[in-house]
């Protein structure tokens, strides 16, 4: 068997270069950590050792990442030791930290307009996916990704078909993007304030006036953003981040859903909604999960989740079979 | 592999050649290739694999969630996933690079004769040794059942002696009253060596809900919370242990050089390495170079030399 797997996760002593803090204990870090940048994906995580006093790193997704200059950032919010310890360290400390970890998004290229959905703490994965769908050719290849060749032998034998199809799908997907061939809306819902600053977006979006709050760092690239929260934020959807995304599909021509995809990461309920969404309006979803996780590689099989697969329920991993499912798969 | 490591660190152990006296645990390794995705980590760092814990039938293991952290340590409740004996030898052992290091299969089962099944299973394979785990503690049926009650474990015991010629290796519980005695029953009852120990019962509690949080309620405890349990564990076993001459894999909380050589002295002739390889995948390389300092530092050529070299303090009197 020719072992392709191996040494596709780096190991990297990185550097703290900027720590940005705002309200509701949510801290993004940029790290120095150049061959995990160059090898992620939109989805995939890092490992995150903590604090010496911890045994279990934290996995933590993927907000953006920056290849040429070696570095990557992430958003995370105080909600136990780990994440404390982690929010006290400053500009210069080192992490270690393990990645690129998951298999990341799909994009099918038959559905060009990605609707992209993400809650709270599942924003990050969806910025860097929308940034990733913007980013005009010059795309490093999926044969060349050896993150993508890393599955391996399951924990249990009932391997799910559709999800090989799914892997071998991305394998063959040699191609770059064309450079308008996906267009990304991103849709944001937090009940807290939002981790980024805001403005007024310029870009037009099928949705009832007076929703125009963007993220304004989306907005300075192009990409169409708007937000959701109860907490009744100026410009924002009062409501849910899935409400909004449905008023968007009722404006959109039927004949215009077999082009469209979604993508979601946020909590369990509003995932299971974004997944109800899509069953309804038919439309292919793609949902990253995250679970306590002990060795992050596969080995020990305590991040399982229930899946669904052509030959009854299985325990998949959400460190090397996800973090990316089919929405279908997990939520019946 | 120079030939210094080689000279320090080479051990025999149950009969297999072992490169360093490290074994990566049962559970922590997967079936032996899932590390490997990690740069700079090598099989080759350490004596033997212990592969996961193997059944005759495929098992679907516990619900979710399945691992939380505890204070200095981690409590886990897997429930033995695995795809069965069969796949694990048809499939799994196959793509394994045997030139690496050993590879240990670790069996379960729910009946005695369902142990002694897959130890046939296994028997016919190219599998280097079989560890028996009866100690584990996140199973309704078997596993910790039989370890707590001395002869059941020498029942299972005898019964896998009877279905190979390998070396058998069997898991011991520190959940029950007397583990010396529950080893002294399992070497009655033919097996080479023993691991101590498995992980300790344990359940962490959500108070906002009121619910465990674990969903198989309970778990079993690793890391370095339990280290001091498992060397007076592991201390306790050797003194039954070595009169025959039987070897000990001590386990429990292993993070550094300091932690392996403590189980050595404590009777251990090799230390297994479980819940430290979730904080630090490189970690064998790194107590390998820490045994052989030490050894330099103590004028001992041999890692064999430290085992059971525990000076024990005389009784305190008043």
């Amino acid at each position: 068997m020719e072992k392709t797997h191996r040494a596709t996760l780096f190991v990297e002593e990185a550097e703290i270069l900027a720590r940005d803090e705002f309200e509701g204990d949510q801290i993004i870090l940029r790290v120095a950590a150049p061959r995990i940048a160059l090898a992620a994906r939109p989805g995939m995580f890092v490992h995150v050792r903590c604090d010496p006093a911890l045994p279990m790193r934290r996995p933590i997704s993927l907000m953006a990442v920056e290849p040429t200059d070696g570095w990557l950032t992430v958003l995370f919010k105080v909600l136990g030791h780990g994440t404390r310890r982690l929010a006290e360290k400053n500009v210069g400390d080192v992490l270690n930290i393990i990645g690129p970890m998951g298999v990341p998004f799909q994009v099918p290229p038959d559905r060009p307009r990605a609707l992209l959905l993400g809650g709270g703490l599942g924003i990050p994965p969806m910025i860097f996916l929308a940034r990733w769908l913007m980013q005009k050719g010059e795309r490093v290849s999926h044969a060349t990704n050896p993150s993508l060749n890393n599955r391996q032998q399951p924990i249990d034998s009932h391997e799910d078909s559709d999800r090989r199809e799914l892997v071998s799908a991305a394998l063959g997907q040699e191609t770059p993007f064309q450079a308008t061939a996906h267009e990304p809306l991103l849709l944001m819902g937090s009940e807290i304030p939002f981790p980024f600053d805001l403005c007024s977006s310029r870009i037009p979006v099928s949705l009832p006036d007076g929703v125009t709050a963007a993220m304004a760092p989306m907005e300075a690239l192009g990409i169409p953003s708007r937000l959701a929260s109860g907490r009744g934020y100026p410009g924002s959807f009062q409501g849910f981040v899935t409400e909004l995304a449905e008023l968007w599909l009722r404006t959109q021509p039927s004949s215009t859903y077999r082009e469209i995809a979604l993508y979601a990461c946020g909590p369990e309920p509003m995932l299971r909604a974004t997944a109800n969404l899509a069953r309804r309006y038919d439309l292919p979803c793609q949902v990253c999960l995250e679970e306590f996780m002990a060795c992050g590689v596969g080995a020990c099989a305590g991040c399982v989740v229930p899946v669904t697969t052509p030959t009854g329920v299985a325990m998949k991993r959400v460190c090397v079979d996800g973090p990316v499912f089919h929405a279908r798969d997990v939520f019946l | 592999m120079t030939e210094k490591i080689a000279h320090y660190l080479g051990i025999d152990f149950c009969g297999m050649s072992l490169e360093t006296p490290l074994v990566l645990l049962s559970g922590c390794a997967g079936f032996g290739e899932e590390y490997t995705r990690v740069t700079g980590f090598s099989n080759r760092d350490v004596g033997a694999v212990c592969l996961k814990g193997t059944t005759l039938e495929p098992r679907l293991g516990n619900p979710p969630h399945r691992v939380f952290e505890t204070a200095a340590g981690m409590l886990n409740a897997i429930g033995l996933q695995n795809p069965g004996a069969r796949y694990v030898v048809d499939e799994i052992l196959p793509d394994l690079d045997f030139s690496e290091t050993r590879y240990i299969a670790n069996i379960s089962g729910a009946t005695v004769e369902e142990y002694a099944e897959v130890a046939r299973i296994f028997d016919a394979s190219p599998i280097d040794a079989i560890e028996i785990n009866i100690s584990c503690p996140n199973v309704k049926e078997g596993g910790m059942i039989f370890g707590n009650d001395p002869a059941m474990s020498a029942r299972v015991v005898a019964a896998c002696r009877g279905a190979t010629e390998k070396p058998l290796i069997t898991k011991l519980s520190p959940n029950q009253t007397d583990i010396a005695e529950n080893a002294r029953c399992c070497i009655e009852a033919g097996t080479d060596g023993l691991s101590v120990i498995n992980t300790v019962a344990g359940m962490v509690i959500d108070s906002e809900s009121g619910r465990p949080i674990l969903g198989n309620n309970q778990g079993g405890l690793s890391g370095p919370a339990i280290k001091p349990v498992a060397l007076l564990c592991v201390h306790r076993v050797y003194q039954v242990a070595k009169a025959h001459n039987v070897p000990i894999i001590g386990q429990g909380g292993v993070t550094c050089a300091a932690d392996a050589i403590e189980f050595l002295i404590a009777g251990a002739s090799i230390v297994g390495i479980g819940t430290g390889l979730f904080y630090d995948p490189l970690i064998c390389p790194r107590i390998n170079q820490g045994l052989i300092e030490y050894m330099d530092r103590k004028g001992v050529d041999n890692v064999r030399a430290l085992t059971g070299t525990l000076r024990c303090n005389s009784p305190l009197t008043v």
